[in-house]
């Protein structure tokens, strides 16, 4: 094979997002090396700029004509590309808010933007890998930065015992996966490839104990790294000791991955064993939203409100898997798109009150309507968006979901998801009504000593940036939420895979329904 | 059966009573550095095996990296955290024990029928003579269709340089708290933390 034929076969066009995020990791590491801590000053708004060029040359892929490449090792089609929008833009917030939170930890700055970097780059290829090799290697760029960011903060213990739990947890959870995937080698005859697996499970002996257990294994591995019940026990204790931004980027960009590879997985190489993984996510689904919401009433931390948040809120999503229709699929990547804003929304102000008082107690939110209503207001809507209140995002994002499960004939599941969301909205509008309704008499010591509004310090302006950004688009998506159900519904009608298997299970169900008729 | 396949068995059956032995010792004894030298035995006998079924390189690999790097890491831990501490026996220690033993009992008993259930795809590998060295083959993939794993591979490692450096590195001073009485600092090093200041910092935050 001439060395011609292979660059024009290896299709690399398809890698331009992440080659662009990979250059400018490149150069905030050198630059940070040569220039020293002054470069602090530039180099977060360079590697916003790089993240955003990213989301710019996805844009471009949108209408690829040929997604495959790497001899079939990446697959960047419509589906890939939104996932990966989405986790680029999750990096970029997260680096706007990281600013001035990590000077005043204490920490260099330009190492911090470079390991986030590595994890987008991580999540990025995750979202588009299509062979078990890169699948693991993308999960580990991932994980392991993952691991890093949280215990970025070395000095305080919390973040210390967060690191070394999420790392065993972590490592335990990426052995079993990666126990599950050598099954699937075995059984499909030596293939890596995702499509070549299920030709070779297809042509075997069909559908086995082996199959089933390496069903499992894989679902472990990433029931992980959406942390669904009941491999969510890391979350609450890394959500509380690591710093806020990359807590931010762990339930949204990290969870965006997980998504994407589990749909992906699902629907490529487990088509034989179907009912089974139907089953392990509807179990999944509701032991998440049952166990997410109901725990949450209780939480004094808003850290840890958000982390069993976050869990509940993954049940919901996986409402739109286990539908496993056209309609399904992409009002799980329509909640994504909601979700990214909303949640990010909520992080930037816990951090901006963190930044101001030092504290993330619920009770010191008391009153706060008072001195601060900008911050106050982006709290407000980006929780009761979470909640699910009408004309904010998170209503029409939730609407289509149990939409879609509904007409996928998911009756008991869709009113678990209504009875479990009337449950969180009461835990969110507590918070609003501490924010909101106090009297000045009864506002809290934090916010009594509140300090005078200013945007002036370093890193204050790129949040408030992104704070006024992300309250926009939570507010807006809601009525003006069309384009993003075009690009939902599109990505899904462009995604060969989704497609195929879509028409293959109507067919299954069509079959059925004549026997039963016979 | 040949002298070639009675030389296999026998090995097999060696390596294998080396591994299961040296795991047990791993997993049962009590003294910690024990463990740590029966696991790089572990490590060995599973290069031993990799041998067996003509992966050469692999188990070079296994050798150089688990026993070299990752074993000897683990006794430099051990070695450097010498702290000896008694720990009081539990009340219902065998409770645990015994559900722990349970199980792996049932986990074993689950993979050894799905082993013997499973009608394993092996048309593409019986019988299979390397042709080449297995480098030459390995490398080959490495080029062509493992090509973006093997290049995402070096970020990886980039970055797990980068993070075990910071993880590691002291501490600087954020703002300058050497106390006037204290001898000032020679003017090219860097100002760094002074032990105490730190072992007492890290007490406070305890």
């Amino acid at each position: 094979m001439s060395f011609a034929e292979l660059a024009a076969q290896l299709n690399a066009g398809t890698i331009l997002p992440e080659s662009i995020v990979i250059a400018t990791l490149i150069v905030v590491i050198m630059v940070d090396l040569i220039v020293g801590r002054t470069s602090t000053r530039w180099t977060p708004y360079l590697a916003v700029a790089g993240l955003l060029a990213s989301v710019v040359a996805l844009f471009s892929q949108w209408d690829i004509n040929n997604p495959v490449s790497f001899l079939g090792g990446f697959n960047g089609d419509a589906l890939s590309v939104v996932f990966r929008g989405i986790i680029a833009l999750s990096a970029a917030v997260t680096i706007l808010m990281s600013i001035s939170y990590i000077e005043q930890s204490g920490t260099s700055l330009g190492e911090f933007v470079g390991i986030l970097l590595t994890a987008t780059i991580g999540g990025m290829f995750l979202s588009g890998a299509n062979e078990l090799v890169m699948i693991f290697i993308s999960l580990e760029t991932l994980s392991i930065s993952s691991y890093l960011l949280t215990g970025y903060t070395k000095r305080d213990p919390r973040s210390n015992e967060a690191a070394l739990k999420y790392l065993l947890i972590g490592a335990s959870s990426t052995a079993i996966f990666l126990y599950g995937v050598s099954l699937l080698y075995g059984l499909s005859g030596g293939e890596t490839k995702l499509s070549a697996i299920a030709a070779g499970l297809a042509a075997g002996s069909g559908q086995s104990l082996a199959l089933v257990i390496a069903l499992v294994f894989a679902i472990a591995g990433i029931a992980f790294k959406i942390s669904a019940v009941p491999f969510h026990q890391w979350t609450p204790d890394v959500y509380e000791g690591s710093p806020t931004p990359v807590v931010a980027f762990l339930s949204v960009g990290s969870k965006a991955a997980g998504f994407a590879l589990a749909i992906r997985l699902m629907v490529t190489v487990f088509p034989l064993v179907s009912e089974q993984w139907h089953f392990i996510f509807t179990a999944l689904a509701i032991l998440s939203m049952v166990l997410g919401n109901v725990v949450a009433l209780t939480q004094t931390s808003m850290k840890r409100l958000l982390a069993y948040s976050s869990i509940a809120q993954a049940g919901f999503v996986m409402l739109g898997l286990i539908a496993s229709t056209e309609a399904g699929y992409s009002s799980m990547v329509f909640y994504m798109l909601v979700y990214l804003f909303m949640n990010l929304c909520g992080f930037i102000c816990v951090i901006l009150f963190s930044l101001r008082t030092g504290t993330d107690q619920i009770s010191e939110y008391s009153g706060l309507y008072q001195k601060d209503p900008l911050l106050t207001l982006g709290l407000s809507i980006s929780l009761l968006s979470l909640g699910g209140i009408p004309p904010l995002a998170g209503f029409f994002g939730k609407l289509y979901l149990f939409w879609a499960g509904w007409q996928a004939g998911l009756y008991l599941l869709v009113l678990l998801g209504l009875i479990t969301s009337v449950v969180s909205i009461y835990y969110y509008i507590r918070v609003v009504k501490m924010m909101v309704v106090k009297e000045p008499q009864e506002m809290s010591d934090a916010v009594k000593n509140y300090p005078p509004i200013s945007w002036n310090f370093s890193g204050m302006r790129a949040l408030q940036v992104g704070l006024v950004v992300t309250l926009i688009a939570t507010s807006l998506a809601g009525i003006l939420s069309n384009p993003l159900f075009n690009l939902a519904n599109g990505s899904v009608a462009k995604t060969e895979m989704l497609q195929s298997a879509v028409i293959s299970s109507q067919v299954v169900e069509a079959t059925t329904q004549v026997s039963v008729i016979k | 059966m040949n002298l070639a396949e009675g030389v296999q068995i026998v090995s097999f059956g060696l390596l294998s009573l080396m591994m299961i032995g040296a795991a047990l010792g791993v997993v049962l004894l009590a003294n910690i550095v024990y463990s740590a030298f029966l696991l790089g035995g572990v490590f060995i006998s599973i290069a031993g095996l990799y041998i067996l079924l003509n992966a050469d390189f692999v188990a070079a690999a296994q050798i150089l990296i688990y026993v070299g790097a990752v074993n000897v890491l683990i006794l430099f831990a051990i070695m450097l955290v010498n702290k000896r501490q008694d720990f009081a026996p539990l009340p219902n220690a065998w409770v645990r024990q015994g559900a722990t033993a349970l199980v792996c009992a049932g986990l074993f008993v689950l993979l050894g029928t799905m082993v013997l259930a499973t009608p394993w795809s092996t048309t593409k590998v019986v019988g299979a003579v390397p042709a080449q060295s297995s480098i030459v083959t390995i490398g080959e993939h490495f080029f062509t269709d493992y090509l973006l794993p093997f290049e995402l591979a070096s970020v990886l490692l980039l970055i797990a340089m980068i993070g075990a450096i910071i993880l590691a590195r002291r501490e600087y001073l954020p703002e300058q708290t050497i106390s006037p009485e204290k001898p000032q600092q020679p003017a090219l090093t860097l100002p760094e933390r002074p032990k105490e200041l730190l072992i007492a910092g890290s007490d406070k935050k305890a």
